[in-house]
């Protein structure tokens, strides 16, 4: 089954980079997985927005109207892709950051409050990990959360032991908010 | 090989170093600069020449340079830079030169949108350049695709003695996607020592002009034997997919990107029961043409041409070898918006529901 | 009794031995005759690579003998680059007129000097854009007619003649810049002189060379030869000032 995740916010708060190590933690799983990133000229501030995909059987198109998954940073970016959204979603969002009203009814909507998560940790990078360890938990189907701590390891493996740490730390942290929404 | 995940235009710069590429001279322009961005770090580690040129144009004149010294050379860019590129490619054509020239392509005219487009299928097929010549264009549509066809591309281009074109778009050279990456081949002067510059140390051989001023005489023999070139693409070297074509109904004709989105809604449509099929041209040029009357036009009730483009550009071409037998549909989104799967799956509904 | 006689001049090895199509009195068949004087006194006939540009230089396709490249209008430099990096050991050069360097070619002649890249450019400049006519070109002298400047260049619709050797001069990476002008004996000498230390340099690995020479158009300046190399004497040079412009071997 197709699995498709919109990840939204602007430039500079990792939106991309957690969309490549999705895509790479579902390759590294033996599925086929893309990544798509759109975004506009600014380096900060402007927005951004990529589309992942995974699949166990080969992905034909990779541009989906509306995804199954909605990570989203900021309220700019909410504003905007609202309606991308698939009937059933799972939006998990930064309630730190997104402060308009969830109005519908026919999606899961998963708050978390990542930017001070993630200051608590003394690791502010680290918001977008946050959001996603809490999608993975609440959906398993979309990269199993073992494999995607590897690739964060792997990805991460120049870096001092501390910075790893806190990634599996902001992971979990994620994880523990999003269980509660679990299939 | 095992797979990777690459981006599209990084896989298809790492393709070309692979195929032998040793020379890349190009410009910044979005969205292809990870190409020369790539190929900046990575030529140097096989003895092979980056260089930064200060305009599309300059880059297009290096790599005629290096051409002429029998190197495989490659330059890319994006639709404005390829409008700058149409002289030297011109000039490579004109001195039989190979080179592969890549576009990522993104709306246009103008400058246009930095968001991807298929906005220069008539540039790359009808004329690249001045002076009436033709070159091999591949348009993948995976990134699979698109790293096999870097891979063979100087290979043609060395065999015909002309450039080769590449015909991406900003989608394609962004996704990243799991690809097979080919083995490493060794540049060698094997098909390029009879004519090129280059001097083998203590070679002595009479000496050569690679110019394109020709007297009017041998321009028109130049121009014929191009023209017999042409014709041989056109029997031998056709690059398509037919996908569930044989008893289609409904027959949708799409390359690229367009394609991928497409095809799903072909598969999903053929779930639900239609008769409906894709032609899907891998060489844009030369056009698949056969491919057009294997269609049983008794049944057949309607071609759609779908394109990240308007007006849709392929669609000359198709009307030539449909023959006014069927009728021909447009749908696109342009000035960099995308196609998607909803949208296109409605549109094709849309033809279906009007021809019945 | 015989007379024994010793050849002390011949045609250099690098001009073919046919009669050149340059109009008559045109310094373009003496420029090209230095500079294979030049290629030849350094042994470097087998190595040279003359790139042509377009304008009425590019007959030197018919002239010389040796490797050739045809450049598009003004990208020498640029495919100068792309040979002399792919191949060092040529003896790379480049030789432009007006339009192609000083116009269309600007960029190109300014990065790959910028660049120092190892080869050298030689620059005819004779204020016109001789094979299309006559008209302006970016070093047409004020004053001076052409066919689109009939009242003779104004500084208020054209600017100034552009000054090539200098502004190449005061890059940092160009190695041996000068001007020399080919219309008398010593400025010949001195060109000669110029060319080969260039080519030396190059061969030597020591950066970009640049050299201008002052030539002439007796057909589009409407003036009979004599009378053209008159007035690159009372003219030209006395805006296009002959000297050596850097030189990285002599002194800081």
């Amino acid at each position: 089954m197709k699995q498709s995740i919109l990840i939204s916010g602007s430039g500079g708060q990792g939106v991309l980079s957690a969309g490549m190590l999705l895509a790479q933690s579902a390759a590294d799983s033996g599925k086929y997985a893309s990544f798509l990133p759109e975004y506009g000229p600014e380096q900060r501030g402007g927005s951004a927005k990529c589309t992942v995909l995974t699949s166990d059987k080969e992905i034909i198109s990779p541009l989906p109207k509306k995804c199954m998954y909605w990570i989203c940073m900021n309220e700019q970016s909410f504003k905007k892709f609202g309606t991308q959204l698939k009937e059933g979603g799972v939006l998990v969002y930064n309630s730190n950051r997104v402060t308009s009203p969830i109005t519908r009814t026919d999606i899961t909507a998963i708050p978390v409050p990542s930017d001070q998560l993630a200051d608590q940790l003394g690791n502010p990078k680290a918001a977008n990990i946050i959001l996603i360890g809490a999608l993975l938990a609440a959906r398993k189907a979309i990269v199993d959360p073992e494999h995607f701590l590897k690739s964060l390891e792997e990805k991460f493996a120049s870096k001092s032991d501390e910075i790893r740490e806190l990634n599996a730390k902001a992971f979990k942290i994620g994880a523990d908010i999003g269980k509660d929404y679990a299939e | 090989m095992a797979k990777v995940l690459m981006k599209g235009c990084e896989a298809v710069a790492e393709a070309a170093v692979r195929a032998g590429c040793r020379f890349f001279a190009g410009y910044p322009i979005t969205p292809q600069n990870e190409i020369p961005e790539y190929l900046s770090r990575r030529l140097p580690e096989v003895g092979g020449v980056f260089i930064q040129g200060e305009s599309e144009v300059a880059s297009v004149n290096m790599v005629y340079g290096a051409a002429t010294m029998g190197v495989r050379a490659m330059t890319s860019s994006s639709g404005p830079g390829i409008s700058l590129k149409a002289e030297g490619i011109s000039y490579l054509a004109s001195c039989k030169l190979p080179a592969l020239i890549v576009n990522v392509s993104r709306g246009g005219p103008g400058l246009g949108s930095i968001q991807p487009a298929q906005s220069d299928y008539l540039q790359a097929t009808k004329a690249l350049g001045h002076g009436g010549f033709r070159v091999m264009v591949f348009a993948p549509y995976t990134l699979q695709e698109a790293v096999d066809l870097t891979y063979q591309a100087f290979d043609y281009a060395e065999r015909d003695r002309n450039p080769v074109f590449l015909l991406m778009d900003g989608c394609l050279g962004a996704i990243m996607e799991l690809v097979e990456l080919p083995e490493m081949k060794e540049p060698s002067d094997e098909n390029t020592k009879k004519w090129s510059l280059r001097k083998r140390p203590d070679e002595k051989r009479p000496a050569r002009a690679l110019t394109p001023i020709y007297p009017e005489i041998i321009l028109e023999m130049e121009n014929k034997t191009r023209g017999e070139l042409y014709k041989k693409w056109e029997r031998e070297d056709v690059k398509v997919e037919e996908f569930m074509i044989d008893d289609a109904e409904y027959v949708v004709v799409a390359y690229g990107i367009a394609a991928r989105v497409a095809k799903e809604a072909v598969i999903t449509l053929r779930e639900q029961g239609y008769k409906i099929g894709m032609i899907r041209p891998i060489t844009l040029y030369p056009f698949p043409k056969q491919s057009f009357h294997k269609l049983n036009y008794d049944k057949v009730k309607a071609i759609i041409d779908i394109e990240l483009t308007i007006p849709a550009q392929m669609r000359d071409d198709i009307a030539l070898e449909v023959m006014g037998r069927a009728p021909i549909f447009e749908y696109g989104r342009s000035g960099g918006n995308l196609l998607d799967d909803d949208g296109t799956y409605d549109a094709i509904m849309k033809v279906i529901k009007e021809v019945g | 009794m015989a007379k024994e006689y010793k050849k002390i001049y011949s045609r250099p090895y690098a001009i073919m031995p046919v009669m050149s199509g340059y109009c008559p009195g045109c310094l373009h068949s003496l420029a090209t005759k230095i500079i294979a004087e030049a290629v030849e006194e350094l042994g470097q006939q087998e190595n040279a690579m003359h790139i042509l540009p377009v304008g009425c230089s590019a007959l030197g396709l018919l002239y010389w003998r040796g490797d050739m490249v045809g450049a598009a209008h003004g990208r020498a430099p640029a495919v100068a680059t792309g040979i002399k990096r792919c191949c060092p050991d040529r003896l790379v050069f480049a030789y432009q007129g007006d339009g192609d360097l000083a116009a269309i070619g600007l960029a190109e002649i300014i990065s790959a000097a910028n660049r120092g890249e190892n080869f050298t450019v030689i620059f005819a400049n004779n204020s016109t854009y001789g094979m299309t006519g006559g008209q302006m070109a970016p070093t047409t002298l004020i004053g001076q007619k052409s066919t689109t400047t009939s009242e003779g260049r104004r500084v208020e619709d054209a600017g100034y003649p552009i000054k090539m050797a200098e502004i190449i001069a005061q890059l940092e990476a160009p190695a041996y810049v000068a001007r020399f002008a080919l219309n008398t004996p010593k400025g010949v000498n001195e060109a000669r002189k110029g060319i080969k230390k260039a080519f030396r340099m190059q061969l030597e690995g020591k950066g970009f060379t640049f050299i201008e020479l002052l030539t002439n158009c007796p057909t589009n300046w409407g003036m009979s030869p004599l009378k053209s190399l008159q007035y690159m004497t009372e003219n030209t040079m006395k805006y296009f000032v002959p000297g050596v412009y850097k030189d990285v071997e002599v002194g800081a």
